[in-house]
């Protein structure tokens, strides 16, 4: 089941969104493709970055698998138990297995995101 | 690219299976893992797993000049064999490439079997029917055919189901009441019981001791599938994916074809360690005289490493770098996790093949973001490079 009040992209990442603030990771479909996760390299703190830039690289023993940012914004908080628990993001990808957490520079930028009835529609076509 | 085709197993990976892990592989839909790679890798090692292989190439070669044939594009001799036993060998060019690597069957005399990669199966029919329109390496008066077994409107059809580890023999012993547990490697046994005509031999791709392979009328594979994971299933055999087929093939040290063998650093039988099977002192073959330098002057060859791995470790992945002192030696060519290390092939500096060398890996950017950072996206021998993660040569292949 999708979180309702997310957003999502077509690259299957997802932003919680509370107020300037968004939380990031990738959704179940992704970490469903990826298989056994054993890798994460994760963002800097402070780094800037704009929509659809890299944000983390997410490996399995099969690939290794670029995420995107959502969304324009500032990393200020780091995941960093998915240094030493990747599975984390196998086992509870919308909760402990989130990435980082961005202050958003452009929350207009927002509208460009689907929604969880979009997304899962978008699901359905691939 | 044309639309990947779907084994006669396909329904049952789709109710075993999500649709993301059905993958296109060598033209054919394929799971990657029902369950997860480390689940099915474990099973063959402890107690059992089947493997769809239904998508692999398999001919029938027969006629009474059907063993010239094959003696003459065939790397291996194979008079050695007789009715009941199968043979390792290769299909090389003029030119000495490898064509494919295949397993020679002798089912009767003048009828044999070839099973071959799916991923070369229009290649290595092109290349039989070019030799015999052209006459290559051939006499123009033998007399052969070549058949497509797995065409199903034939009544000897066949395709491959693999039962691979250590309770498989019991789970064929509960099937059909034969004992396969004494058979010899690469020795098989033909049986008809319950409907069904099939060809069981001791071979397979994981490294398991105790292995086999099933060869069944396409249309009574669905049956056989269903019958060997019920009579199994106390025995602990499980459907398994190519996930594990490869990290299983990788951890026992068995080459890939277009990654071990052939591929983008040509490698040849004698690198990947199987110089065995291309019988030099046999009076002709198709590509000999090349074969026959490549066996005298080659300066890397396929290693087996072991690496530091688990969670938390960047995965090493092909065409990393391997380091001697910060000087690249060679390449990853396949690698997989298996518990808490990674077990990589690699080609590398003969002269550093030993057991227990230490060695060094570089990992290759793996975006572009690690480009921009000055990171190399490809490396040759010689060049000097910063180790990221240590490990060693380890014996070339495993023993189970």
């Amino acid at each position: 089941m999708l979180p309702q009040n997310f957003y999502y992209t077509k690259d299957h990442e997802w932003a919680a969104i509370d107020g300037d603030i968004a939380t990031i990771g990738i959704t179940d479909y992704a970490q469903h493709s990826l298989g056994e996760i054993t890798y994460i390299e994760l963002p800097s703190a402070k780094k800037h970055l704009k929509a659809h830039d890299i944000l983390a690289v997410v490996e399995s023993s099969k690939a290794a698998s670029d995420v995107y940012s959502p969304l324009a914004g500032t990393v200020f908080a780091v995941n960093d138990e998915l240094s030493s628990r990747p599975e984390l993001m196998n086992n509870d990808c919308y909760n402990d297995g989130w990435i980082c957490k961005i202050k958003i520079s452009s929350p207009a930028e927002v509208k460009n995101l689907m929604t969880a009835a979009q997304y899962e529609a978008y699901l359905k076509k691939i | 690219m044309t639309e990947a085709k779907k084994t006669v197993l396909f329904e049952k990976h789709a109710e075993l299976t999500g649709k993301a892990q059905i993958v296109p592989f060598a033209g054919w839909f394929m799971p990657l893992w029902y369950q997860s790679i480390a689940a099915e890798h474990s099973a063959v090692r402890k107690t059992a797993g089947i493997f769809d292989c239904t998508h692999m190439a398999v001919l029938k070669v027969v006629g009474k000049d059907a063993a010239n044939f094959l003696n003459a594009v065939a790397t291996n001799e194979i008079s050695m064999l007789s009715p009941g036993k199968a043979q390792y060998s290769y299909l090389l060019t003029p030119t000495g490439d490898i064509i494919d690597d295949i397993i020679v069957y002798y089912i009767d005399v003048d009828n044999f079997m070839v099973v071959a990669n799916a991923s070369n199966e229009q290649k290595v029919k092109d290349w039989f029917n070019k030799v015999g329109v052209d006459k290559i390496g051939i006499d123009k008066n033998w007399q052969y055919k070549i058949i497509d077994l797995k065409d199903s409107s034939l009544p000897d059809a066949k395709v491959d189901i693999a039962l691979q580890g250590p309770a498989s023999a019991e789970c064929i012993k509960k099937t059909f009441g034969v004992d396969v547990g004494t058979l010899k490697p690469l020795n098989f046994i033909q049986i008809r019981d319950k409907g069904f005509d099939l060809i069981i031999s001791r071979t397979g791709y994981t490294g398991a001791k105790i292995s086999f392979e099933i060869f069944v009328h396409p249309l009574k594979a669905v049956e056989l599938w269903d019958l060997l994971l019920e009579k199994g299933k106390d025995l602990g055999v499980i459907p398994c994916g190519l996930g594990s087929r490869d990290s299983l093939r990788i951890e026992a040290g068995l080459p890939l074809y277009g990654h071990e063998l052939a591929g983008d650093f040509n490698i040849s039988p004698f690198q990947a360690g199987y110089g065995w099977a291309v019988k030099l002192n046999k009076k002709n073959f198709i590509g000999k005289d090349v074969a026959t330098k490549q066996s005298q002057n080659f300066d890397t060859e396929v290693a087996r490493l072991k690496i530091i791995g688990g969670k938390g470790i960047r995965p090493i992945r092909q065409f990393d770098g391997i380091l001697i002192d910060g000087r690249c030696i060679g390449y990853v060519l396949s690698c997989a996790g298996v518990n808490d290390v990674q077990i990589a092939l690699a080609l590398i500096e003969k002269k550093y093949n030993n057991n227990e060398q230490q060695i060094g890996v570089y990992y290759l950017a793996r975006n572009q973001g690690h480009i921009q950072q000055g990171r190399k996206d490809k490396v040759v021998i010689g060049e000097k490079l910063d180790t990221d993660i240590k490990g060693s040569v380890v014996e070339r292949f495993e023993k189970f």
